[in-house]
């Protein structure tokens, strides 16, 4: 068994390690050098955590901030400032058109309906 | 309105309307016996996609309007009771509101047309509400043979003799979804919105928070109050469609009883129900259309109706109060997002379109 540090690292005496106490080393010096290489590992387990954390963080920023990113939209898109062909999306600030029974134009000259004004010529009831 | 005109040989003007911004262009002419109202950006797409909603109106109007002679669904007549070979595009109009009548569970009905004829309903509308009836001409109850009794296979269209079809419920819809898609696709950019008295799609992109549509009683409605409608809103349609049914429309007086356009496959007679208006957006218009002429048949339980199939709707009360449903937005402004896909008519053109339960 090679109890030697390599690079830093230890392999830890286990309960398989049956010649453990025949070799030498004393139960103490064991137990010792076993906490130590638990607290090493630890430590090196807590910094990869956060490491992992920070790297997930920052990749979900990145592509959170890529999804807002005005782009070529497709149907239903509500996002503010995106283009098409080049063309900053129009703002509307009032209706365009009236969603309401399919009443009918009389004698009609076009007048009717929306924010258009002008003469309205219907009346069907 | 302005008084500039887009000229279109053979068919009704369109004219100019205010959009209140440069870079959306806003038109308008008569259309299937309603106005038709195109809005697009850029606003230089309008001639090309002017073009393309005039295209898919007139193919709606031959082949599904019931007061056209020379219209496929008219000229069916001269086969009663025999199989006849229909043009795709009436096949989809059929197919459409078959599925609709489906997935409505029946309160949506292609065959109420003999229903509408009976009660007076069997022209242009202009010329219905002129008409003047006698005292002893009060409308009565028609049987509604039910919409089981179509079947279409592919375009071979087969229905008893005496069976009046009557698509007012979907095509409107339909057209729009029609005309929309073509429009986008003429003007290679941008995005549309297409409304057929007043059901609506949306196609490509919308403007900055959608587009705004004016939620009323009336399509023609364009005053935020007014004494003699219910209350208007404000909403911002992204995508998908938007319809509103009322029975405060396409009213008339018939022996001195006021009836309307909507009629009740159950009873033949005009929905009674406490809505008055109701408008619901769905990832078509054709389905939207479909499910407020449904919640304003089926009565009190239009809300529950609505909520269970995940559609977001407002709806009137005859008494002017107003309910939401589904997500509709309270305020003014709000965002309408319907669902997309997911269509609650699908499939819509089979190869077979079997939906059996024939009698």
């Amino acid at each position: 068994m090679d109890q030697e540090y390599r690079g830093g690292r230890s392999r830890l005496p286990g309960p398989d390690d049956g010649d453990w106490m025949a070799s030498g080393t004393s139960a103490g010096q064991a137990a010792t050098r076993r906490d130590a290489g638990v607290r090493q590992t630890r430590r090196v387990s807590n910094w990869t955590v956060a490491a992992l954390i920070a790297g997930v963080a920052a990749t979900s920023g990145y592509f959170a901030h890529a999804a807002a990113t005005p782009a070529v939209s497709t149907v239903g898109t509500t996002q503010q400032g995106a283009v098409s062909g080049g063309a900053q999306k129009p703002s509307l600030s009032h209706a365009v058109v009236t969603s309401g029974g399919s009443g009918v134009t009389v004698g009609s000259s076009g007048g009717a309906g929306g924010t258009g004004g002008g003469t309205v010529t219907w009346r069907d009831n | 309105m302005s008084a500039s005109v887009l000229g279109l040989t053979g068919r009704p003007m369109w004219q100019l309307a205010s959009s209140g911004s440069a870079q959306v262009a806003v038109a308008e002419r008569d259309a299937l016996g309603t106005t038709a109202r195109l809005a697009v950006w850029p606003a230089g797409s309008l001639r090309s996609a002017v073009g393309a909603v005039d295209r898919e109106l007139e193919r709606l109007d031959l082949a599904a309007s019931r007061f056209r002679a020379d219209s496929e669904i008219s000229r069916m007549l001269e086969h009663e009771g025999e199989p006849v070979e229909v043009s795709a595009g009436l096949a989809e109009a059929i197919a459409v509101a078959l599925a609709a009548a489906r997935w409505t569970g029946g309160l949506v009905d292609p065959t109420v047309g003999g229903a509408l004829i009976a009660l007076g309903y069997d022209r242009d509308f202009a010329q219905v509400r002129m008409r003047r009836w006698d005292a002893g001409e009060a409308p009565e109850p028609a049987q509604v043979p039910g919409w089981q009794t179509v079947r279409l296979e592919g375009t071979l269209l087969s229905m008893p003799a005496g069976v009046r079809l009557d698509l007012g419920a979907t095509a409107k819809g339909l057209g729009a979804d029609w005309a929309a898609r073509a429009a986008l696709a003429a003007s290679g950019a941008g995005g549309v919105l297409v409304s057929l008295g007043g059901d609506m799609t949306a196609a490509g992109e919308c403007p900055q928070g959608g587009w705004p549509v004016l939620i009323a009683d009336d399509h023609r409605q364009s005053s935020r109050s007014s004494s003699r409608w219910s209350p208007t809103q404000l909403v911002r349609l992204t995508g998908g469609g938007l319809a509103t049914s009322s029975t405060a429309t396409r009213r008339w007086l018939r022996a001195g009883q006021v009836v309307h356009h909507i009629v009740d496959p159950r009873t033949g007679m005009p929905a009674a129900g406490p809505w008055r208006t109701v408008s619901v957006a769905a990832a078509t218009c054709a389905d939207a259309n479909a499910a407020s002429t449904a919640a304003v048949i089926t009565g009190q339980d239009a809300p529950t109706w609505l909520a269970a199939r995940g559609l977001a709707a407002r709806l009137v009360a005859g008494d002017g109060s107003v309910l939401l449903v589904g997500g509709w937005p309270a305020a003014d402004n709000g965002r309408l997002a319907p669902t997309l896909p997911g269509q609650l008519g699908q499939p819509r053109v089979p190869a077979v379109l079997d939906l059996g339960g024939r009698p």
